[in-house]
């Protein structure tokens, strides 16, 4: 096993050799090559010695907290609701597993479906710089592939963990073809868009689809992209995950099957729009080979994750609005009352759909700067058990949601690199105490450690499985480019 | 305001407009549900035995409150009645289930429809819908909805309807997947008026955008309208609650929208068969309680985003006697080739031309330059194609085969058609203008033709209004002869008689899924006599 990644590390390093030299590589490249081929292309391409340790490394901490807020997922009504449609719509098709249900088992694409609502119904999953959600509409469709590929050829640890990568790195291209897309979004939700792409990309790789099916994989799935912003915050938002996840592996299975679609989907082609339809300011570049010194983005831009279940921009709020309750719960006289504050003030960036003065659902609430900043300043922190219906009804925290104000001040940009969460509070004696967070803890400057990402899995994953079984996922994602077969990866899942 | 499930940040959403409810709504709503409040659905697709499912499933506005959009199209779509079905309505919705019917029976016979098939064979499930044409195979009924979609729209043969879209393809095959495995067995009534309300909702949504009165440039609009039409006409047959309507629509737009680029590929049938697949999804979601935003088609990034000038409006009272239905001012296109529409006002041009230049002498060779006046619209103008997809989607490919053929048919896009060197040969001597006063819109357009010789001889002919078009429509009897000749290419004589007599009387016929059976009788033998007929 160690030779394996001794090898592996020196390839890398052998590539890397190659980057200086890269500009003169791309002289030899077809000149004619369209960008849609230079995606194929790269697809078909990419080996498992392309990664990086540090790209390893981080993808499997992204595997790792997938699979975690897809156990804790598995508990809530929108996932239970996407399972029953399923089991009730088809016949039982005994192939791929399920989170966190050791008893079922789906068709590939409807497991990837109820995977990927599990993995988004909280709002739990990672986010990426573009914002998307990343793995959430990779990893599912990934692990039902794997189950369904037969046990002769059943893909190693590294092959999965590549397939990944790949899914993950052609977001991330894609994301960098429109500026607006370093914003946070106010037409099309990110993770359909960019998401079924990366689901098809790494189902095409898996496959090992060649260069001219993995495109038509991706043009085939850009007909099954976009969806509006305005169902965030509703029960159809997990979907969207599922649906990338399912619908990109749909894609990949009907191209590998001969099915074809435009050759120039990802090129900027004026009158015909392609995948452009879904920007305003769409400008595409080729991807380099693999073999041309390509670095995965992964290695510069990490990975925010989350320490609680609600949209990443609550991050900064929450941490911000928990320092004032220190202060708070410092002055006072030891317990914090609702009724000492006279005015709350949010400086946060403007974005509509995350602007909930009084949230009446669960997912209202996970998309609402007064709810959490509320909860942490009530309770110091906000948690999973922070939308339970017990604690949305609090009358204290009403009492607090009526006073919250907001502002938009022009340098807080609506932008998960930049923005910034102020909270101001004015107590009724007229003192103001103010708490302003920058950075969060789990934001890709400040990533957590490891011990606090295997902390959050670890409360993810007990409500589902056994602990014995939770620490031998640990560790088996830990080491998973090490095994030869990803089945010590599926059989644990449930 | 919108309603408590529209925003909190937003009381007016982007595009909100808003109606007066009066207090009539309420009654004829609750009465159109058939006086009763639940609705049993025992063993259905949506419920275990014994529940039931409550219709009305909130409390309507009083008089003189506002009605959000999304609403009005909730309300609605529960609200229609085939009461309210005229005449012409009537006949016209029937007309396009038969062609519907006959160019899907046709398109089974498709590679792409071939492959879709394949893929949805792995899925099974206890709810078996039939497909078109093929006795020995069911699905279960989403994919049934996707192959039968895949197969109206694999050859561009289907209806097209002004503003621009394929109405039909998205609707009756999720409608006809789901009738099957309904133990209501809807009448053909019920399939009539839930077909209706599916055209009707894409004709309002494309209502909502200027732009979309043109030939498109974005998304194609079955992918966006589509899906709501499926999901509209499901969320009917199922006989859902106002709200349940509503969360259907908002559900189905997240399944909404497909990049034009896939047109003229294997892809863009998908994307009929994708509309009525997930449209169905949508509603059957929907039923089972699943929620979307309640104002999904009122705001700029709800629906609004597949457009760039967005401008919703109510759907009008549905309940009263003054409704009209679109299709009774806007009647339909079909299409007498299977190519985009656009083509058809070409062949007709090309055709007259070379009947002028016959007059005097025909011969191909002598043809220095053919020049084409056409709308500017880039997906259609492909001057080499080397696929089916392409050449259905070519104005220059339509143009040479009806000046070599003399006409255009079913067999003018096999391959060894598109291969013939005589026609590459002619294609390499057109050209394209596109005047400023021929705009791309299938209403105004026009397409001229003009043709020189090497001997120095000139003809134009120019086609304003094609036979098929809305203000040109085919004949019953060439409707039921083109019906007839795609059928025959796949059920027995029997069949086709059957099917023909069946939507010629759905509204009188007691359970549609008479229709199934004829659908599935299948020829022993192919007939190969269709391809080179012309209506």
């Amino acid at each position: 096993m160690l030779s394996v990644l001794q090898k592996t590390t020196r390839s890398v390093q052998a590539v890397r050799g190659v980057h200086q030299s890269a500009s003169q590589v791309l002289k030899h490249r077809p000149h004619e090559e369209t960008v849609t081929a230079s995606f194929g292309r790269f697809i078909n391409e990419v080996k498992p010695q392309h990664l990086s340790p540090v790209v390893l490394q981080r993808s499997k901490r992204m595997v790792l907290d997938s699979i975690g807020v897809g156990l804790i997922g598995s508990t809530t009504d929108v996932f239970e609701l996407a399972l029953q449609h399923c089991q009730h719509m088809y016949a039982a098709d005994y192939i791929s597993s399920v989170y966190g249900r050791s008893g079922v088992r789906l068709s590939p694409t409807l497991a990837a479906f109820v995977n990927g609502v599990a993995t988004h119904s909280m709002d739990f999953d990672d986010t990426w710089h573009p914002a998307t959600h990343p793995s959430g509409a990779v990893l599912p469709a990934v692990l039902a592939l794997s189950d369904m590929m037969p046990a002769s050829r059943k893909p190693s640890g590294l092959d999965f963990l590549l397939a990944f990568n790949v899914g993950i790195e052609i977001q991330g291209r894609l994301m960098r073809f429109s500026n607006e897309a370093c914003n946070i979004p106010k037409r099309f939700h990110p993770p359909t868009v960019v998401g079924p792409m990366g689901s098809a990309a790494a189902c095409a790789r898996l496959l090992s689809l060649d260069p001219s099916q993995c495109s038509h994989a991706l043009a085939i799935a850009a007909s099954l992209a976009g969806a509006p912003m305005a169902n965030a915050a509703t029960q159809s938002k997990p979907l969207h995950i599922g649906n990338a996840s399912r619908l990109g592996l749909e894609a990949a299975l009907l191209a590998s099957r001969g099915l074809e679609a435009s050759p120039l989907v990802l090129d900027a082609v004026a009158g015909v729009a392609g995948f452009n339809a879904f920007y305003e300011d769409y400008v595409p570049q080729s991807l380099d080979s693999p073999n041309d010194g390509h670095a995965f983005l992964l290695e510069e831009q990490d990975m925010g994750f989350k320490r609680f279940p609600a949209h990443l921009g609550m991050h900064w709020v929450a941490d911000a609005a928990a320092s004032v309750h220190k202060l708070l719960v410092g002055v006072g006289p030891g317990k914090f009352w609702s009724d000492q504050v006279q005015d709350i003030l949010l400086r946060v960036p403007r974005s509509k759909y995350i602007n909930r003065p009084f949230p009446e659902s669960e997912h209202e609430a996970r998309h609402s700067f007064q709810f959490n900043a509320c909860s942490a300043l009530l309770d110091g922190e906000v948690t999973v058990q922070s939308f339970t219906p017990w604690a949305m009804s609090r009358p204290e925290l009403h009492a607090l949601l009526n006073r919250v104000r907001l502002e938009h001040p022009h340098d807080n940009p609506a932008n998960f690199n930049q923005m910034y969460g102020e909270v101001q509070v004015t107590l009724v004696g007229g003192d103001i105490l103010k708490g302003r967070c920058d950075t969060f803890y789990g934001h890709w400057r400040n990533p957590l450690t490891s011990e606090s990402l295997r902390k959050k899995f670890r409360s993810n994953a007990e409500l589902v499985l056994p602990s014995e079984k939770i620490e031998r996922l640990i560790e088996t994602v830990e080491k998973l480019e090490k095994f030869e077969d990803c089945n010590n990866l599926l059989s644990q899942l449930h | 305001m919108i309603s408590e499930n529209g925003e909190p940040d937003s009381p007016q959403p982007d595009a909100a407009r808003s109606v007066s409810a009066s207090a009539m709504f309420c009654a004829p709503l609750c009465a159109a549900a058939g006086g009763s409040v639940e609705v049993p659905l025992t063993g259905s697709l949506l419920m275990k035995p014994g529940l039931t499912m409550c219709v009305c499933a909130r409390p309507y506005r009083a008089s003189g409150l506002s009605w959000g959009i999304t609403e009005s199209f909730g309300a609605g779509i529960h609200a229609l009645r085939s009461s309210q079905l005229t005449d012409v309505v009537i006949n016209r919705s029937k007309r396009m289930m038969l062609d519907t019917l006959g160019v899907g029976l046709l398109g089974t016979r498709t590679d792409v429809f071939q492959k879709a098939l394949r893929y949805s064979q792995h899925f099974t499930s206890e709810y078996r819908s039939s497909i078109w044409g093929r006795s020995e195979i069911t699905l279960p009924p989403y994919y049934a909805a996707f192959v039968n979609g895949i197969a109206v729209h694999s050859m561009d043969f289907d209806d097209t309807w002004h503003p621009a879209t394929h109405p039909s393809g998205a609707v009756l095959p999720a409608l006809l997947a789901l009738a099957e495995t309904l133990p209501s067995r809807p009448s053909g009534l019920d399939l009539l008026l839930a077909f209706n309300v599916g055209i009707e909702v894409q004709g309002r949504l494309m209502r909502f955008s200027k732009e979309a009165y043109n030939i498109p440039e974005r998304f194609h609009p079955p992918s966006v309208a589509g899906v709501m039409g499926s999901a509209a006409a499901s969320a009917k047959l199922l006989g859902l609650s106002p709200s349940q309507c509503s969360h259907a629509l908002a559900i189905a737009a997240s399944s909404a929208g497909a990049p034009l680029a896939n047109a003229a590929t294997q892809t863009k049938p998908l994307h009929i068969g994708n509309a009525a697949r997930r449209g169905l999804e949508a509603a059957q979601l929907a039923a089972m309680g699943l929620e979307g935003n309640q104002a999904i088609l009122d705001m700029n990034r709800g629906l609004g985003v597949y457009y760039n000038d967005y401008s919703p409006s109510a759907m009008p009272d549905c309940a009263t006697n003054a409704f009209k239905w679109i299709l009774e001012d806007q009647d339909v296109a079909f299409k007498r080739i299977p190519a985009h529409l656009a083509m058809h006002w070409l062949v007709d041009a090309a055709l007259s031309a070379r009947a002028k230049l016959q007059e005097t002498i025909f011969d191909l060779s002598q043809i220095q330059r053919v020049t084409l006046r056409v709308p500017p619209s880039k997906y259609i103008n492909c001057p080499l194609p080397t696929t089916e997809h392409q050449a259905r989607h070519s104005f220059q490919f339509n143009a040479c085969s009806a000046l070599m053929d003399n006409s255009v048919t079913v067999a003018s896009f096999d391959q060894d058609q598109i291969n013939r060197p005589a026609l590459k040969e002619l294609l390499s001597k057109v050209e394209i203008e596109t005047p400023a006063d021929n705009q791309p819109s299938f209403d105004n357009m026009y397409c001229e033709v003009q043709i020189e010789t090497a001997q120095g001889e000139s003809c134009t002919a120019r086609c304003n209004t094609f036979y098929g078009h809305w203000r040109k429509p085919l004949s019953q009897e060439d409707l039921v002869e083109k019906f007839s000749l795609n059928a025959s290419s796949v059920l027995s004589a029997e069949g086709v008689e059957g099917v023909i007599d069946v939507v010629g009387n759905i509204e009188k016929v007691s359970e549609c899924s008479v229709l199934g059976s004829y659908l599935r009788m299948n020829s022993n033998a192919h007939q190969q006599v269709y391809g080179m007929r012309t209506i």
